[in-house]
C-alpha cells in the first residue's frame, strides 16, 4: 500500500532538504507532496525543481492546518526553523483535538550537516514523533543531551547525508572545479576577499581548468542568513578583472557537480552532494579549524587541503579520498537513508506511541509552548476567558524574551491598569496579537 | 612531583589556585605562574592552604620560554584560544634551541562547558600531552572531537569539577531568607532585556519584604561603578534611585560568602549555579529565555533545576524546588572524588 507523506517547508535550504527526501518517493511504496509556505525571496528555481518532482502546494500554515486533505496523509514532515517547528506541532495537535480529527505522526529533521547549536535545535524539536538525524555522530550527541532526563524516550531515526541519486565518477568530465560559496562562512569581508584572492591565484596556476564559483543565492534571492555583500560584488571589488578561467555560475548545483571533477568548499553540505554525483571534493583549510566556519566538523574527513599552497587543481583532484570511518560517523553511508524513515513511520502506524510529555518539573523545553508567539496567543486566550492573572503571567514571560516589542509592553500595561473599567478600555484599544 | 600551573587572570586564576591546593594536598609541589598574585580566598580544600602554593609573577609567553620552567616535571597550561597554541609552540621552540626536552604539558577546560563552547575550547588544546576534562560528559565530547579529527592516542584524564568550589560548607543561612541572583554581565546581552529582568526582580522584592533579594555579580566588575556594563543587573540596580531596602547589590569579591549564606539561588547561565546545586541550595536556572546556546542553556538543560520566573513565585515556593538531577551532576564531574590523584598518576605515567 502506498504511504502518502506531506512535507512542509519555507526557506530555500529547508525546501532543498524536502527535495532530497522527496527524491526517495517512488510513487508505489511512498508518495511525497511538498507544501512550500509562501515566502518572499524563495528562489524560483528551487520551487520549479520541486514541481518537477511531484505535487507542490503553496499554502500558508493556517490554510494548511484547515485543509481537509491533511487527513489523507499518513505522516507529516515539518522542515521549518526552530520556533515555527514547535508552533506547527503545537497548533497541529490542538487543531486535531478541537476538530476531533485523527492525529498523524509528525516528523522533522535537519537540512544538511549541523555545524553549530545542535542542542538548541533539539530543544525545539522535542515532542515530534520522530526526529530525523544524519548519523551516529548526531545520535550520540542527542543521547548525551537527553540522558537521565524525562525526554530520553524521544524517538529518532538516521536518514543520512546522501541527497542525490548516486552517479559514477567520470574522468572524462571536463577539468572543472565548482566552489560552493556560503554566505557567512567566512563572514568578515576581509576574509571573503582573501578567499576570492586564493581562488583567483589557484585558477591562474591551473590554466587548463575552469574554476566556477557557485553563489549560495543570486543577488535578488534570500536565504536564512542576511548578507550585506553578495559574492559577485566581492569578486569584482577584490579582483577588478578576474582570470578568464574563474567565473561565477548560477546553474543548479547538482547539474554543475555532475559535470565537474572537483568540488571545493569551506564547510558546505554540498560536499555530500558532490560525493553522490561522482565528483571529488576538498575542504578548504586555509582559515584553519574554526568553530565559526564549521570546519572542525570536517577535520577527520581526510579532505582538508590548503588551496593557497596547492600546486594546482590537478594535484588537488589527484588526492582527495574521504576517510570511510569518518563518512560513516557523520552519516554518509548506505545504512543511513530515508528508507529508515519509512520503516520507522510504518512502525509508528502499527505501534503508535503517546506524544512525549514536554512539561516536566525542573525542565524547560523550547518546544513546550515557549515561543513568544505562543505565549502571546495564550495570553489573548486567557484575556478572552477572563483569566487576567494568567494573561499577565504569559505576557511577562513574553516580555522577558522580547523586551523591545512595544505591543507586548502595551498589552501588559493595559492588563495592569486599575480600575477594571480603565483596564477594559485599554485592552480594547491596545493591539491584540494575531498570527 | 613539581608542577607549574599557568593562567592569565580570572576565572583561570581562581580555578588554578583551587587545583593547586588540591594537588599540594595530594603530595605535589605546586607553583602558580601568573602576573596577578593568588588571592587568599575561601573555598580551597580542607587541609591545604594557599600558603602551600608558590607563585612566579610571569606572563604566559614569558613563562613558556623561561629557564625557570625547566625545573618543573609538568606544566599545566590553563589559558584559552590562540594563547594555548602560542604557549605550546613557544615552549617547544625554546626547548629545541636549548637542546633539551620540552616540559610535559597538560591542559583542560576550566569552565563547566558543553556543546559548541566545549568544542571551541578543546580544539586548541589538541596536541597537548594530556587533556584533563571534568567529567564523563566532557570526556565523551572530547572522544567525538578526537574521532572527528582522526586523532588517536591523545592522553586524557577526568579531573572532576575542579574549577568550582564544591567542598562541603558549614555556614548556617542567616535568619532572613536570601534569594541570591547570580548576575552574568553578558547575559542577556541587551541592556533593555536586563532592565526588564531588573524591574521584575524589583517587583518581587517589593512583594516579598520578608526576603532579601541580592544581585550578585558572578565575576568581579570594574572598581568604578560608572564602568559597569549596562548589560548587568547591577548597573540597573545602581540607576534605581528608589531601590527597595531588601534589594541589595553584592560585590564580586563576596561571591563565595554570598553563595554560602544564600537560602536560594537564581541565575541564567552562571557556572556558579552548579556550586549552589552541589551545596544543596534550592536553585532556579531561569528558563524564560528557553534553551539558548549563548545563555549556557545546553549545559543546564538536564540539571532538573530549570524553571520560569513566574513558576518560582512566591519566593516561599523556592524551598520546594526539585533537587538537582544527580546523574546530570555526576556526568559534569561531581562523581569524581580523586581527580588530583588521577592527574598525578597520569602525569607520572607520561613522564619520559
Amino acid at each position: 500500500m502506498t504511504v502518502n507523506v506531506l512535507l512542509v517547508a519555507d526557506s530555500d535550504s529547508q525546501l532543498l532538504a524536502c527535495q532530497a527526501l522527496a527524491r526517495h518517493g517512488d510513487g508505489r511504496e511512498v508518495r511525497f507532496t511538498v507544501n512550500a509556505i509562501p515566502r518572499e525571496g524563495t528562489p524560483e528555481t528551487v520551487l520549479q525543481a520541486l514541481e518537477r518532482g511531484g505535487p507542490l502546494w503553496r499554502l500558508t500554515p493556517l490554510q494548511l492546518l484547515a485543509d481537509p486533505r491533511l487527513d489523507d496523509f499518513a505522516a507529516i514532515g515539518v522542515y521549518l526553523t526552530g520556533s515555527k517547528l514547535a508552533e506547527f506541532r503545537s497548533v497541529y495537535q490542538l487543531s486535531r483535538e478541537q476538530q476531533r480529527r485523527p492525529r498523524r505522526p509528525l516528523f522533522c529533521g535537519f537540512n544538511g550537516v549541523v555545524l553549530e547549536r545542535f542542542e538548541e535545535a533539539i530543544a525545539w524539536r522535542l515532542g515530534y514523533d520522530l526526529i530525523c538525524l544524519n548519523g551516529p555522530r548526531d545520535q550520540a550527541r542527542l543521547e548525551l543531551l537527553l540522558r537521565h532526563t524525562p525526554f530520553s524516550g524521544q524517538r529518532t531515526v538516521l536518514t543520512g547525508l546522501g541527497r542525490q541519486r548516486p552517479q559514477a565518477p567520470g574522468n572524462e568530465r571536463p577539468r572543472r572545479m565548482v566552489f560552493a560559496e556560503q554566505v557567512v562562512m567566512p563572514a568578515a569581508l576581509a576574509e571573503r576577499r582573501r578567499l576570492v584572492r586564493i581562488l583567483a591565484r589557484l585558477a591562474r596556476r591551473s590554466p587548463e581548468w575552469e574554476l566556477l564559483i557557485k553563489p549560495r543565492v543570486a543577488p535578488h534571492e534570500s536565504t536564512f542568513h542576511a548578507v550585506d555583500t553578495h559574492i559577485s560584488h566581492t569578486l569584482r571589488d577584490t579582483l577588478g578583472s578576474p582570470p578568464a578561467n574563474l567565473q561565477l555560475s548560477y546553474a543548479p548545483l547538482p547539474k554543475l557537480l555532475a559535470q565537474s571533477r572537483l568540488l571545493g568548499t569551506v564547510s558546505s553540505t554540498a560536499l555530500f552532494d558532490a560525493l553522490d554525483l561522482g565528483c571529488r571534493a576538498v575542504v578548504m583549510d586555509d582559515f584553519g579549524l574554526r568553530p565559526d566556519l564549521g570546519t572542525p566538523f570536517f577535520a577527520g574527513s581526510g579532505l582538508l587541503r590548503s588551496l593557497a599552497t596547492a600546486d594546482d587543481l590537478d594535484s588537488l583532484a589527484a588526492a582527495a579520498d574521504p576517510d570511510p570511518a569518518w563518512l560513516h560517523w557523520v552519516g554518509y553511508h548506505p545504512q543511513f537513508s530515508p528508507a529508515n524513515l519509512l520503516e520507522a513511520l510504518r512502525e509508528l502506524q502499527t505501534h503508535p506511541l503517546p506524544p512525549l510529555q514536554l512539561s516536566q518539573p525542573g525542565y524547560v523545553v523550547n518546544a513546550a509552548d515557549l515561543s513568544t508567539n505562543q505565549l502571546r496567543r495564550g495570553a489573548e486566550t486567557a484575556i478572552r476567558c477572563g483569566d487576567l492573572e494568567e494573561a499577565t503571567r504569559l505576557l511577562e514571560m513574553a516580555q522577558l524574551q522580547r523586551p523591545d516589542n512595544r505591543n507586548i509592553s502595551r498589552r501588559l500595561a493595559a492588563l495592569r491598569l486599575r480600575p477594571a473599567l480603565l483596564r477594559r478600555l485599554a485592552l480594547l484599544v491596545t493591539p491584540r496579537f494575531r498570527l | 612531583m613539581r608542577l607549574g600551573l599557568i593562567c592569565d587572570g580570572e576565572p583561570g586564576l581562581g580555578a588554578c589556585q583551587r587545583l593547586g591546593c588540591a594537588l599540594a594536598h595530594a603530595g605535589a609541589a605546586v607553583t602558580l605562574i601568573s602576573t596577578a598574585p593568588p588571592a587568599g580566598r575561601p573555598g580551597t580544600p580542607a587541609g591545604a592552604s594557599n600558603d602551600a602554593l608558590g607563585w612566579l609573577p610571569l606572563a604566559p609567553l614569558a613563562a613558556a620560554t623561561s629557564d625557570l620552567v625547566q625545573g618543573f616535571d609538568a606544566l599545566g597550561v590553563f589559558l584559552e584560544g590562540s594563547a594555548l597554541t602560542a604557549f605550546r609552540s613557544a615552549h617547544q621552540q625554546a626547548a629545541e634551541l636549548r637542546g633539551r626536552p620540552a616540559c610535559l604539558l597538560f591542559t583542560g577546560p576550566f569552565r563547566p562547558l558543553c556543546g559548541d563552547a566545549l568544542m571551541a575550547d578543546l580544539l586548541p588544546r589538541l596536541g597537548y600531552d594530556l587533556i584533563a576534562v571534568q567529567g564523563e560528559a566532557q570526556r565523551q565530547e572530547l572522544d567525538w572531537l578526537l574521532r572527528s579529527c582522526g586523532r588517536s592516542g591523545q592522553a586524557q584524564v577526568m579531573l572532576g569539577l575542579w574549577c568550582l568550589p564544591t567542598e562541603p560548607i558549614g555556614h548556617a543561612p542567616p535568619q532572613d531568607p536570601v534569594l541570591l541572583v547570580l548576575d552574568n554581565a553578558q547575559v542577556p546581552p541587551s541592556p533593555f532585556a536586563n532592565r526588564v529582568l531588573y524591574q521584575r526582580l524589583r517587583s518581587i522584592a517589593l512583594e516579598t519584604p520578608s526576603w532579601q533579594v541580592r544581585l550578585q555579580p558572578d565575576a568581579p566588575l570594574p572598581p568604578d561603578p560608572s564602568d559597569w556594563p549596562e548589560t548587568s543587573l547591577l548597573w540597573h540596580g545602581l540607576q534605581d534611585r528608589q531601590r527597595p531596602a531588601n534589594l541589595q547589590l553584592g560585590e564580586g569579591d563576596d561571591l563565595l560568602l554570598a553563595l554560602m549564606q544564600a537560602s536560594a539561588c537564581l541565575g541564567i547561565g552562571s557556572s556558579w549555579l552548579i556550586t549552589a546545586m552541589v551545596w544543596g541550595k534550592p536553585t532556579v536556572v531561569l528558563g524564560d529565555y528557553g534553551i539558548r546556546t549563548e545563555f549556557n542553556g545546553p549545559l543546564f538543560f538536564g540539571s532538573g533545576c530549570m524553571a520560569r520566573l513566574a513558576d518560582s513565585l512566591p519566593l516561599e515556593r523556592l524551598r520546594e524546588r526539585p533537587a538537582v538531577n544527580a546523574a546530570w551532576l555526576d556526568a559534569r564531574g561531581w562523581g569524581i572524588a580523586d581527580g588530583p590523584a588521577r592527574l598525578l598518576r597520569q602525569l607520572e605515567a607520561l613522564r619520559p
